[in-house]
């Protein structure tokens, strides 16, 4: 299957006033084109700063990090500002709404920075609205929602621009085990039926298991690669 | 505008706060209007005869100071004078203290000559020249107390010992001095004890570089005399006559500046806790693509929107209630046809924006700056 991530021994270290910190310590993974992969470990184990490498939102200190074909790691601010709004859609786990902004307009949100006319802007966000079933929730405000649906707004708003890329970072981990459920299942769904490449950190070992494929960090270090049953 | 609507539900999204300090803005840049259109309507008095050419001679010891009519014949004879007129300040009012406006007496006869640019109709000067106790009085003095032509008025007296009887028998236009009332120099020089003496001569000059020479010429020729002059153009005598109430356009320009230092540091506070309770959001705004360049942006025109809405507010407020309220009744003749107009509409908005871009520069600069990774960890 054709790589859609490389990351090729990549460290990172924070610096906390005069101390150096080591987060990730050479880590090198390739993920293909399509795959929905889990990354899990305990806290402080560099998950999130992987995903957020993956992401371009941060860089790394060392290491290369590609993704379709273009490496990132060597992007400046605004070329990696630009590359993430066609590229990424991001999941996070508090939704992350903007509260002054309708399930609508948040959804509408990163068609904004694209050329497309309001009426193509509209359809975009319609069709994004009927995957994530919340078309007759378009235009409440966030305070008006279920934090079920609001993760759902969350996910219309990561597929709108249609990305190469989903990166979700610990997406039920503020849910109940219904919604944490559906919105597993949705992320199931994008990944089964729309080819989504798909990048999840969670620690909850029954949502790794909707995963394609679950690789575990500790200290820095990929550790252990599962594959998922469901998806052997 | 794509994101006019982020900018607008961001502008109001704490709407207590937003409409709060869009009312400070308010009442501070009303208060700014108003100084800026009193310091306007002086600048606009002391101009009332640009490019008239002419010159105000009046006694160098003081303006209380008279002259005696000979001046006026000798400074009659000098080359490059047209010509020249006597007026007198008299200081009368109309029944109360409050209807206060500048009342003159003046050489009726050469109103045409040295103060052409008053306009008036033939006929209606033809009677006022008649009338020894004729008046002749501006447009927007007639209007304000509803005169008409031929109404009989009194002035109360407050300087001279008499109460100017007059008779209005014409209505003149003029493009700033609109509110004043003329009548004959005889009229006055009845009532006066020593009789020949006025307080100012102007003088009409042929040519307007000539003025400076003239008005030494003048100074020079009755230093020696009983009654040294000190002659001015008129945009000086009207500027020194402004000067005698003290250091005003300093003291209004220090306030206005106080007003809006005061402002700037309030309207920063309010922005930066706007700023800093969207610290996550800015960090989504820029992990899905927002460039720091725009985020710049849209923060920066909702933080001057904020100032110039309540600016605006404010300056048109004033624009407005001063279209209403009577100034001059109010400040009893102090300020005569005042209002805000255009200029000071647009001094007072663009300073609002200022303030906009001077308080809220420094919040959206860092909201900005803010790295997506960091703005992130505050809250998740």
């Amino acid at each position: 299957m054709e790589t859609l991530v490389e990351i090729n021994n990549v460290r990172k270290v924070y610096k906390r006033d005069a101390f150096e910190v080591p987060v990730l310590n050479g880590v090198t993974l390739d993920v293909p084109r399509g795959d929905f992969l889990a990354l899990m470990g305990p806290s402080g184990s560099g998950k999130t700063t992987l995903l957020n490498l993956i992401a371009g939102i941060d860089r790394p200190t060392r290491g290369h990090i590609s993704v379709d074909g273009k490496e990132i790691s060597r992007f400046s601010e605004t070329q990696l500002a630009s590359w993430r709004s066609r590229h990424v859609g991001f999941i996070f786990q508090m939704y992350n709404l903007i509260p002054v902004l309708t399930a609508f307009e948040n959804i509408e949100l990163p068609l904004l920075l694209t050329k497309l006319s309001k009426k193509e802007r509209r359809e975009h966000v319609k069709a994004a609205l009927g995957i994530v079933g919340l078309g007759d929730r378009s235009f409440h405000y966030p305070r008006q929602l279920s934090g079920g649906q609001e993760q759902r707004v969350a996910i219309a708003r990561a597929i709108v621009t249609d990305p190469t890329l989903l990166v979700a970072d610990e997406p039920t981990g503020d849910l109940d085990a219904r919604n944490a459920e559906e919105t597993l299942d949705l992320l199931q769904r994008l990944n089964a039926d729309f080819q989504k490449t798909i990048v999840m950190v969670t620690h909850d070992p029954k949502a790794a298991q909707h995963a394609k494929r679950t690789l575990h960090l500790e200290k820095g270090l990929l550790v252990e690669a599962v594959e998922t049953a469901a998806h052997a | 505008m794509r994101f006019a609507k982020l900018i607008r539900r961001n502008l109001f999204r704490n709407k207590v706060r937003a409409i709060l300090t869009m009312l400070l803005l308010a009442v501070i840049f009303f208060f700014v209007a108003t100084l800026l259109g009193i310091l306007q309507n002086f600048e606009t008095f002391s101009n009332a005869g640009e490019g008239s050419n002419r010159l105000v001679v009046q006694s160098a010891i003081s303006l209380a100071n008279l002259l005696p009519y000979a001046h006026e014949q000798k400074i009659r004879q000098l080359p490059g004078v047209v010509d020249t007129a006597k007026l007198q300040w008299i200081g009368a009012y109309y029944k109360e203290k409050s209807n206060f406006f500048a009342n003159f007496a003046i050489d009726v006869d050469k109103m045409p000559t040295v103060f052409d640019d008053y306009k008036v109709d033939p006929q209606e000067f033809a009677a006022f020249a008649a009338d020894r106790r004729g008046a002749l009085v501006g447009k927007d003095l007639m209007s304000r107390f509803g005169w008409k032509v031929g109404d009989r008025i009194t002035l109360k007296r407050q300087i001279f010992p008499f109460d100017p009887e007059l008779t209005i028998r014409g209505t003149y236009v003029h493009p700033v001095q609109t509110t004043s009332v003329f009548f004959p120099m005889e009229y006055f020089q009845e009532s006066m004890v020593n009789k020949g003496q006025v307080g100012t001569i102007w003088v009409k000059v042929k040519d307007p570089k000539q003025m400076a020479a003239i008005s030494q010429q003048i100074d020079a020729m009755f230093k020696n005399s009983d009654y040294p002059t000190e002659t001015f153009t008129e945009k000086e005598f009207q500027l020194n006559f402004m000067s005698m109430m003290g250091n005003i356009k300093l003291l209004f320009t220090a306030v206005s500046s106080c007003a809006i230092f005061m402002v700037i540091l309030l309207a920063a506070i309010t922005m930066s806790m706007s700023a800093r309770e969207r610290v996550t959001e800015i960090a989504v705004l820029k992990a899905i693509g927002f460039e720091q360049r725009l985020v710049l942006g849209l923060m920066l025109t909702e933080f001057i929107l904020l100032t110039v809405i309540g600016g605006t507010i404010g300056s048109y407020g004033a624009h407005f209630i001063y279209a209403f309220v009577d100034m001059g009744k109010v400040t009893q003749g102090f300020l005569q046809n005042f209002g805000i107009h255009t200029k000071t509409l647009a001094v007072c908005i663009a300073s609002s924006a200022a303030v906009g871009l001077i308080a809220g520069g420094l919040p959206a600069l860092r909201a900005s700056n803010l790295r997506v990774v960091d703005g992130l960890r505050r809250v998740v």
